[in-house]
């Protein structure tokens, strides 16, 4: 979850329409009961906006070279402001998954532009995972994670 | 500005996955990656439907979703807002889906795995581009002004032959394509047979393929473009039961088999029909040994070329009979000299053998067979098509058979087999039978 992944978060409005965006990195807490995403307000405002009025919150880890993927649902998300380490976290973020990103043929470039951002163009938004998924691609993608997978 | 899906198409190749976001009645959202994202039209998109999941059992609840693609150029990503409408389950559209997902399937592990239970067609509301760095866009081939010279090309063709040679030096000189190959459609026979091709080692003129076999078959079946990105033996029947055959020691009964053209392990492939209407002429279809070579655009031009080509043969196909003149009588020219070589005809499919030498078989081979008849009988060497239409040894399967294109296959059948027998236009609708050697003629049961 905090390497070599690209994360991507949704919400929904009232209305239950959806919207998504792109996560800049993540920690979970030191008791590993809370995990905060990273994300650009910039570039999801209305995101934030959903996450401010009912907290649900999907997230999805995927490893693009294996195509392995996880989904962690939270239904308490709240928006933080950002830790003085998260910019390091965002750039560890960025470095792991351009490495894998190159490993399957994107170029360095492409990677740098899709995962650049910047401290004041970051907050945080923490949530306790209620269900976790496997969700790589198959049959058996949205199945329940159990203990030890 | 507002962004329409037609200028994005690039975020839709597959190059980069894109990701969607649904939710169900209890307000819980959902994230899944997509295998494909298939552009339909401005206001339309298609999913590909393989599995009962999470996803599915949102979009039927609730059809408002929300997908997020990247272009794989610049890295500009878009969040599109959109609404399920209906799935598809057959057609044209299912056809051309389920071909590209076998391509992605097996370039990611996932043949025999994933398999399209359906298309589901969902409205575009609203495009947004996300704020963020991109990489500058590269230079890219313009299309369209290649699409201009070939039209004019095509419109300058005089015969079919030419028209078909022209074709596929239109697609290597203008849109830089390596390999081609160009069939007609047998409508009584429910086959396609190939007349003219571009970069293979043997030319495959006289191969066959059946409707709904392989790319071909299929584009030509449902009457649309079936474009692959990836490799995938799916697609590739008529060469994967020729070498099971083959491997099984049953290799002689083939012989009377040309072997399709085509590359060994074709990444893309994109074959286009070539229709008038209703009517279908053929198909066009361009390979190539990269992954993603053909996109969305190669797609557009390849189509539109397709429709000029057919525009183009009706014509030279009216104009090759429009002779009314009975063939001048030229019988006196060099007689054929050297040992007897012998034609055998099977009048039951047509196949026909030149010293042993299998040639062509079908409307084709009957044609040769009257032609080499008229001959032997009476030294003759000038007909015309007019007649040949009207002809019943030749039983043309019905009055709107391209009877000029046989006429091209079988012409260079005979120089590819390096025959003692050859045919040469000389004028409209009109040919000379060139004998070189004498003719033993055995009709074969």
């Amino acid at each position: 979850m905090q390497g070599g992944v690209s994360i991507t978060a949704a919400a929904r409005d009232d209305a239950l329409r959806t919207t998504l965006a792109r996560a800049r990195g993540c920690r979970v807490a030191p008791d590993r009961r809370r995990v905060v995403i990273l994300m650009s307000p910039s570039q999801c405002a209305a995101l934030l906006s959903n996450l401010r009025a009912n907290g649900a919150i999907a997230v999805v880890f995927s490893r693009p070279s294996t195509h392995r993927t996880l989904q962690l649902k939270g239904d308490d998300a709240v928006v933080e402001p950002v830790r003085p380490d998260d910019l390091a976290i965002a750039l560890r973020h960025h470095e792991a998954l351009a490495l894998d990103l190159a490993n399957i043929g994107f170029g360095e470039a492409f990677a740098a532009t899709l995962e650049r951002c910047e401290l004041d163009d970051l907050v945080a938004v923490a949530f306790t995972p209620r269900a976790a998924f496997s969700q790589t691609p198959g049959p058996r993608a949205g199945n329940p994670l159990k203990a030890g997978e | 500005m507002t962004v329409t899906l037609d200028a994005i198409r690039d975020c839709l190749e597959g190059a980069t996955p894109a990701v969607m976001a649904t939710c169900d009645l209890d307000g819980v959202p959902n994230v899944a990656y997509l295998s494909q994202v298939h552009y339909i039209d401005p206001g339309h998109v298609a999913l590909s439907f393989q599995f009962f999941n999470k996803t599915r059992e949102n979009v039927l609840a609730n059809p408002q979703a929300t997908l997020l693609v990247i272009d794989p150029n610049t890295g500009a990503t878009y969040r599109i807002a959109v609404r399920y409408l209906r799935t598809e389950t057959e057609g044209p559209l299912f056809e051309h889906m389920k071909a590209r997902l076998a391509g992605i399937a097996s370039h990611t592990g996932m043949a025999g795995v994933f398999r399209l239970r359906g298309s589901d067609v969902y409205r575009v509301l609203e495009i947004e581009r996300i704020p963020g760095a991109t990489l500058p866009a590269a230079p890219r081939r313009n299309r369209l002004a290649a699409l201009r010279t070939c039209a004019r090309r095509l419109a300058a063709c005089t015969d079919l032959a030419g028209l078909f040679n022209e074709t596929l030096e239109c697609l290597a000189q203008a849109f830089d394509v390596r390999h081609a190959m160009l069939l007609m459609f047998d409508r009584a026979g429910g086959r396609l047979y190939t007349v003219a091709s571009l970069g293979y080692e043997r030319s495959g003129v006289g191969s066959e393929t059946a409707l709904g076999a392989g790319v071909i078959g299929v584009a030509a079946r449902e009457g649309t473009p079936i474009r692959i990105s990836h490799m995938t033996s799916d697609y590739a029947y008529a060469r994967a039961i020729r070498h099971g055959v083959a491997q099984q020691g049953l290799a002689g009964m083939l012989e009377t088999e040309i072997p399709l053209p085509g590359l060994a392990q074709p990444h893309s492939q994109l074959a286009v029909p070539v229709a008038d209407g209703q009517q279908l002429y053929g198909v066009l279809c361009v390979e190539s040994g990269e992954d993603l070579r053909f996109t969305y655009d190669d797609e557009d031009a390849l189509v539109t070329l397709a429709a000029q080509l057919a525009v183009a043969i009706r014509p030279l196909q009216a104009a090759a009979d429009a002779d009314d003149e009975p063939a001048a009588d030229e019988s006196a020219r060099a007689p054929a000299a050297g040992a007897p070589v012998v034609v055998r005809h099977y009048a039951a499919d047509g196949s026909t053998f030149v010293d042993n030498d299998y040639l062509i078989k079908g409307v084709a081979g009957s044609i040769l067979w009257a032609l080499v008849q008229d001959h032997v009988a009476s030294g003759r060497v000038g007909f015309t098509n007019r007649e040949l239409r009207l002809d019943p040894r030749i039983r043309l399967p019905d009055v709107t058979d391209n009877l000029e294109a046989r006429l091209v296959l079988l012409q260079r059948r005979l120089v590819e087999r390096e025959s003692c027998v050859r045919i040469e236009k000389t004028g409209r609708g009109r040919f000379r039978l060139c004998v070189s050697r004498p003719l033993v003629l055995e009709a074969a049961r």
